[in-house]
């Protein structure tokens, strides 16, 4: 372990940055997800159509290429923009922490979109209508009565795409952002050990992972308590 | 800011001259892992410890860690030892890409093991019944009832894992390989025009989503032809 | 072991047997002869044990105390022995269990193939003949999904017949089925017992029970109640239990 001595504020700090990614990227994949679901849902053709590219193309194309062409090409973009009104600006770029949040956001939240709006859909449409025929509100019947459904629907395969996430930040290290993954690089290129160095950010890894997936047990369990001893 | 059609149409037979590599890597990474998922899934499933816990650990660390580690960790660690630089394997550990093979490969295995498990589990436990009580063994009702229920179950989310590989296999241009992934990077990095390139690149990878998710659903449809839903 | 049976002893033997589901008692002191060639008919309330008393016979249920012996086979641990009493003991299961990736014809052949080592052409010889046997020769190239659930029964009767069982039992075969399947079935299960097969039948087809069953026996909460011929179980019933249960039952 004497390898790591000097190098753990790095890994600290990597650490630090993973989870800043993932919870802005969680909220942002939330978003992603409703919107899409909002839309495969809506009766507008147009809004369909957009989600479902949506989903088929983010399903379809690698993660490292989604995020070199939102980095790369948003940083072109924005240069070419704001040489309009300054062109002695030479380059303009998103750091790469918002330019992978988005990325990974954006990726994971068109699978969130499929979920959501199957988890929609997958609300026994017998308990809506026993809502509304005791009379309570359409939007109290959304608050009370579909939206803990949906959650109790959901949460399995939401699991699976905080799960994603996380894996995915791995990626922005390769556009520079200073996270775990650029530590174990930057200590593997020093020390000669690279091995150590990133077995050591595997088990953050896996650390973020072992939460993750214990949280949404526990999660699954209280929404799942009322079921217990029923078959 | 304009869009270069004159480089898309240069640069797309370059692109596709990774198209080799990128299959190969998909191919091999997807037969090899689905073999080893079947030991990895029959040790998993097993009542005896010592081969249920090293399974189950393998599949937690697998798909609880980013491919990109368990691909550096070959690539760049393993040679931190001198057993493995002189062991038979060095010459596969060596070339990146013998470590991108492996590295997808066991990577997809501790999925594929996990879908398998699903299928496994789904199948209804009557028709094990229905086996045991005509006096077939426990290996033969897992032979001839299990696993043929249990890969038609299979197919939906196998087909969806071997999509997921496919986008994998783009990691590789990480550890310098030249796939189609690493062929566009460098274009890239030559002419800067990533919207063209890597959008050309992105319809590559879309058409051939595309046929994997369409010979998959045919195979489905053809596996399931005597089940009415 | 005994493997020819003599006519003092019974053919399956009951004797004592405890069976509990974690801390539920699902079967109490269960006490059963039945000799070769007799039919029994089994009833009681829904949760009285019915199926997993026979389901105990072929061990698809281990009890936990108690002896059973069918055919001069001790049920234990020893796989040979649970091996041996399923090869001669066949079983017809409420919801059919046909195996949906196989034709009829392979659904009946399978068993024989890989258990009795049956060349094929012999064992499909031997399938269609118990195809007809259920009168569904017509159908042994179809799949299980394409046929109605009374003739799916009827397969799955012939199924097990194809391993020349000395026994049957039959857990509710009817109960899945539409009413105006229930005879198809019915009829085949005659035919059976005219032919002298050793048959245990958990069923409410009480038109089946009179004409066919040489004993009536009744459970209730884990027990047998009450054992007797059709005559007397439903015109003389000797417990207060059965008589409320047939009411209930005769009264739909
Ligand atoms: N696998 C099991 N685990 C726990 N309890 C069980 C299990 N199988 C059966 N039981 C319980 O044992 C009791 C007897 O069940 P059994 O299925 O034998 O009843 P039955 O007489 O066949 O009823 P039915 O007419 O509904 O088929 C029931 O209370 C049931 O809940
Ligand atoms: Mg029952």
């Amino acid at each position: 372990m004497d390898v790591l001595t000097g190098w753990w504020d790095d890994f600290f700090w990597g650490s630090i940055v993973i989870l800043q990614v993932f919870l802005v990227a969680l909220v942002m994949m939330v978003l992603f997800g409703l919107i899409g679901a909002a839309a495969k849902l809506s009766n507008s053709r147009i809004a369909q159509k957009l989600a479902s590219a949506y989903t088929v193309i983010f399903r379809g194309t690698p993660e490292l290429l989604v995020l070199l062409l939102i980095y790369y090409g948003s940083a072109i973009f924005l240069t070419n923009l704001f040489q309009l009104f300054d062109p002695s600006i030479k380059f303009v770029d998103i750091p790469p922490f918002w330019a992978g949040s988005f990325s990974i956001a954006l990726i994971v939240g068109s699978y969130a979109a499929e979920t959501f709006r199957g988890a929609f859909l997958g609300v026994d449409p017998g308990q809506i209508e026993a809502a509304r025929a005791l009379g309570i509100s359409n939007f109290n019947t959304f608050i009370y009565v579909r939206i803990p459904e949906m959650w109790r629907l959901a949460l399995p395969a939401f699991g699976n795409h905080m799960l994603s996430l996380i894996k995915d930040t791995a990626l922005i290290s390769i556009i520079g952002l200073n996270e775990t993954m650029y530590a174990a690089e930057q200590a593997a290129g020093t020390t000669s050990k690279p091995f150590t160095m990133f077995i050591v950010a595997g088990c953050i890894y896996l650390g973020f992972s072992t939460v993750i997936t214990l949280s949404v047990m526990l999660l699954e369990k209280r929404a799942n308590k009322h079921l217990v001893g029923s078959r | 800011m304009s869009f270069e059609f004159s480089l898309i149409i240069d640069s797309i037979p370059k692109m596709l001259a990774g198209i080799g590599i990128t299959l190969e890597l998909l191919l091999l990474s997807m037969v090899i892992g689905t073999i080893l998922a079947i030991f990895i899934l029959l040790m998993r499933i097993s009542n005896r410890w010592y081969l249920c816990w090293p399974a189950m650990s393998f599949i937690y660390i697998f798909r609880g860690t980013p491919i990109l580690i368990q691909i550096f960790i070959i690539y760049y660690g393993f040679p931190q030892f001198e057993f493995i630089r002189e062991s038979i394997f060095w010459p596969m550990l060596r070339e990146p890409y013998g470590c991108a093979v492996l590295a997808l490969t066991i990577n997809n295995a501790a999925y594929v093991s996990e879908i398998f498990r699903g299928g496994v589990n789904g199948v209804d436990r009557g028709y094990l019944e229905a086996g045991a009580a005509l006096g077939l063994s426990i290996r033969q009702r897992f032979i001839y009832i299990t696993a043929p229920i249990a890969i038609r179950l299979s197919i939906p989310a196998y087909s969806n894992d071997v999509i997921g590989l496919m986008k994998a296999t783009a990691l590789a241009s990480t550890i310098t390989l030249l796939d189609m992934m690493g062929i566009a990077r460098t274009i890239v990095a030559e002419y800067y025009a990533p919207y063209e390139i890597f959008i050309s690149l992105a319809i590559i990878y879309l058409i051939m989503t595309w046929i994997i998710q369409n010979a998959f659903g045919l195979l489905e449809k053809r596996m399931s032809r005597h089940i009415r839903q | 072991m005994i493997n020819s049976v003599t006519s003092s002893e019974p053919i399956i033997r009951l004797k004592d047997v405890d069976k509990f589901f974690g801390g539920f008692q699902a079967l109490k002191k269960i006490n059963l002869n039945v000799e070769k060639g007799e039919r029994i008919v089994v009833c009681g309330p829904s949760g009285s044990g019915k199926s997993t008393m026979i389901r105990c016979i072929n061990r698809l249920e281990q009890h936990n105390a108690g002896h059973i012996i069918v055919n001069g086979h001790e049920l234990t641990d020893q796989v040979k022995d649970i091996d041996a009493v399923r090869r001669e003991v066949g079983m017809v299961f409420q919801s059919f269990n046909l195996f949906p990736h196989l034709s009829i014809i392979d659904n009946l052949m399978l068993a024989p193939k890989l258990v009795r080592k049956t060349p094929k052409p012999k064992a499909r010889e031997q399938a269609m003949s118990m195809l007809e046997r259920v009168r569904i020769p017509e159908q042994a190239d179809k799949y299980p999904s394409q046929l109605s659930g009374g003739q799916q029964q009827r397969v799955a009767i012939a199924r097990s017949l194809c391993m020349n069982p000395e026994i049957m039992l039959f857990d509710e075969p009817t109960s899945a089925l539409d009413p105006e399947m229930i005879n198809e079935v019915l009829e085949v299960m005659t035919d059976l017992a005219k032919e002298g097969m050793t048959m245990i039948c958990v069923t409410h087809e009480m038109g089946f029970a009179r004409s066919v069953a040489d004993a009536v026996i009744f459970m209730d909460e884990g027990e047998i109640v009450e054992r007797n011929t059709p005559e007397e179980f439903f015109n003389n019933p000797k417990s207060d239990r059965t008589k409320l249960f047939l009411s209930q039952i005769l009264a739909h």
